[in-house]
């Protein structure tokens, strides 16, 4: 490893991935993936299912070996130095693997044994950790009659034993009811406020990133496509979104109506996306485009439903870099600005 | 690298650890500590579930007293054997052995995510293994005592010495199985399959039937005679009966030559798919 005048920065480096590339047997999993985390930064990771957001996070949590590349946490490579590293990190991760044999007191403090804990600090964690999360009344209870969201809390609290440095959370809230989600939200911007942990964060929810991210990358098919703060991803999109409905039979109605607006400056020039309830048109200032769309689109002969005009959100972004919505987002949140219509196309491909 | 540089990081190689963070309350453990952690939960899992180990004793208990029933006045003229009970009493304790979970727990790990989450922690790796053997090693004491305890209790005596007779063949039950959990440990470890691993049962039937179980080998012809030679349980259950019918040097030596060799083979296969399991994370 070649230090020299960049070590300094390289001190305040708490995750660093270069051209990771993971393969299982003819798949491609991770296709040359490079980030870099600052310490003390909420680092979001989004993506649709599938994008090879787990393979990442198991890759730099030391499960996964990369095909090719190299991974590092707080300097360490993850390949190299895996127990190091892992005394540095937590990891929650998607599917919370728990015995539900135990009692949530149990698996804690087995949990922290293994991170070398004992004695009166490993109480005081315990005590610590369960606080955190809410869970005191259940500890003494077996894994087996936790619900879903309770396992996640017992997941994540286990993984907050030992203070680590560097938090990996792997879709922490999928699956999960809004309050569960709140709660976990809250926690997660306390860890960094409290004990200035580095969060890295992968989700399938946009407003996930968007709450809580100071830089969010946005994965599809194995390759970041996107990578900024939330503010600045949405400037990049630099428009409004409208979204028209129309049914079915009049889709190509309505096509040839806005392309024909577009061309003789109706309408600004902006991409149009098809989705499954109707059109997205990026437009600038889109508010004062809206008249114009209806009168064309009467003029043409098409009626259509809803018609709803928004400012970008990181679904917008995410369209714009692959040409398909994330999936299941919006879906137990309703959207920032607008009711908008989520569609699956082309994000489970 | 070795196992200490890992241990403890490498601050004297440039490393960018920096002392003016706060540090993360980990701390190395003892190999030691890691497998008694590890095989205390496996027991308490055990002794958590009796639907799983009553059906483990019951099972042996009942061949017992169908054989002793249905054969044992016959048997003890017919064979020249002075009392049929105390002749299958090693076999009942053997196959309560050979009855314990094995690797089902393990593979059950593996398939909900807990050994991915185990692994996630700075835990001696080999530990995870040596503790679920540990608890099948429980398994084994508790179930040989019990079942030894009832042929005490029916009349069954050790010639050799009570007390010696008992703990020998308690010690050579332990160590079969031990072996014989290792290898559904190792399927577990190589293919983290549940219904793989619940097969490897079937290894049960050639390994513990094929044997001298229900009539010395004395009085046997032909490829059964062949196959139950070749088996390496049958020397194990003759060495288990020597501890009853009074110690005979060279059958227990040859017994737990056997029994050595059997457990080096299954635990050779157990590191081997450790080692695969390990790699592939």
């Amino acid at each position: 490893m070649s230090h020299g005048s960049s070590r300094l920065d390289r001190m305040s480096v708490a995750i660093l991935a270069k051209d990771l590339v993971r393969r299982f047997d003819e798949v491609e999993a991770v296709r040359g993936v490079s980030l870099e985390v600052e310490e003390g930064e909420i680092y979001g990771f989004l993506g649709p299912n599938g994008a090879g957001k787990s393979t990442i996070v198991r890759i730099l949590t030391t499960l996964l070996e990369p095909t090719s590349g190299s991974g590092s946490v707080l300097g360490h490579d993850v390949v190299r130095e895996p127990n190091t590293v892992r005394r540095l990190i937590g990891v929650a991760l998607q599917e919370a693997g728990l015995d539900p044999k135990q009692t949530g007191r149990e698996l804690l403090t087995l949990q922290a044994r293994l991170y070398g804990l004992r004695g009166s600090v490993l109480g005081q964690q315990i005590q610590e950790v369960t606080e955190l999360v809410g869970l005191v009344d259940a500890l003494d209870r077996r894994i087996q009659g936790y619900s879903g969201g309770m396992k996640r809390r017992l997941d994540l609290a286990s993984s907050l034993l030992h203070r680590p440095r560097v938090l990996f959370l792997d879709e922490p809230t999928t699956g999960l009811d809004p309050t569960s989600r709140t709660l976990i939200w809250d926690r997660v911007r306390e860890l960094r406020e409290q004990f200035g942990a580095t969060i890295f964060l992968t989700t399938q929810y946009l407003e996930e990133a968007d709450h809580l991210a100071d830089r969010v990358a946005i994965i599809n098919r194995g390759l970041i496509v996107r990578e900024g703060t939330p503010e600045a991803l949405k400037a990049e999109v630099g428009t409004d979104v409208i979204d028209v409905s129309v049914s079915d039979h009049e889709s190509g109605a309505a096509r040839v109506a806005i392309l024909e607006m577009q061309s003789n400056g109706e309408l600004p020039e902006g991409e149009l996306r098809g989705t499954e309830s109707g059109y997205t048109l990026f437009v600038p200032d889109g508010a004062s485009k809206i008249a114009a769309l209806v009168r064309g689109l009467d003029r043409a002969g098409v009626s259509t439903g809803p018609i709803s005009i928004s400012r970008p959100t990181l679904d917008d972004v995410f369209l714009a870099a692959t040409g398909g919505r994330l999936q299941a987002s919006s879906e137990s949140q309703p959207s920032q600005d607008s009711q908008r219509v989520p569609t699956a196309q082309g994000a489970s491909r | 690298m070795t196992a200490a540089t890992e241990r403890f990081g490498e601050p004297g190689r440039g490393g960018p650890i920096d002392r003016s963070q706060p540090r993360t309350l980990a701390a190395p453990t003892g190999y030691l500590s890691d497998v008694a952690a590890l095989a205390g939960r496996s027991i308490r899992a055990l002794l958590r579930e009796p639907e799983s180990f009553i059906p483990a004793l019951l099972i042996p208990l009942f061949f017992f007293v169908v054989q002793v029933g249905a054969l044992g006045k016959v048997a003890e003229r017919a064979f020249g054997i002075s009392s049929y009970p105390a002749f299958q009493l090693p076999v009942a304790v053997l196959f309560a052995a050979a009855n314990t979970a094995g690797g089902n727990a393990l593979v059950l790990d593996i398939a909900n995510g807990y050994w991915d989450k185990l692994s996630l922690t700075p835990v001696h790796r080999s530990a995870m293994v040596i503790g679920t053997l540990i608890g099948e090693m429980f398994a084994v004491v508790g179930y040989s005592v019990l079942l030894i305890a009832f042929g005490w209790a029916i009349g069954v005596r050790f010639a050799g010495g009570e007390v010696l007779g008992a703990l020998g063949l308690l010690g050579l039950t332990v160590l079969f199985g031990v072996g014989f959990a290792s290898i559904s440990v190792a399927v577990a470890l190589a293919t983290g399959s549940v219904r793989a691993t619940q097969t490897t049962f079937v290894i049960f039937f050639p390994l513990l039937f094929l044997t001298p179980g229900t009539l010395p080998r004395n009085l046997m012809t032909g490829w059964f005679k062949t196959a139950v030679a070749i088996n390496p349980v049958t020397y194990i259950l003759e060495a288990a009966r020597s501890f009853i019918f009074g110690f005979r040097g060279p059958v227990l030596l040859k017994g737990l030559a056997a029994c050595i060799g059997f457990c080096a083979v299954t635990f050779l296969l157990t590191a081997l798919a450790f080692r695969r399991r390990a790699r592939m994370g």
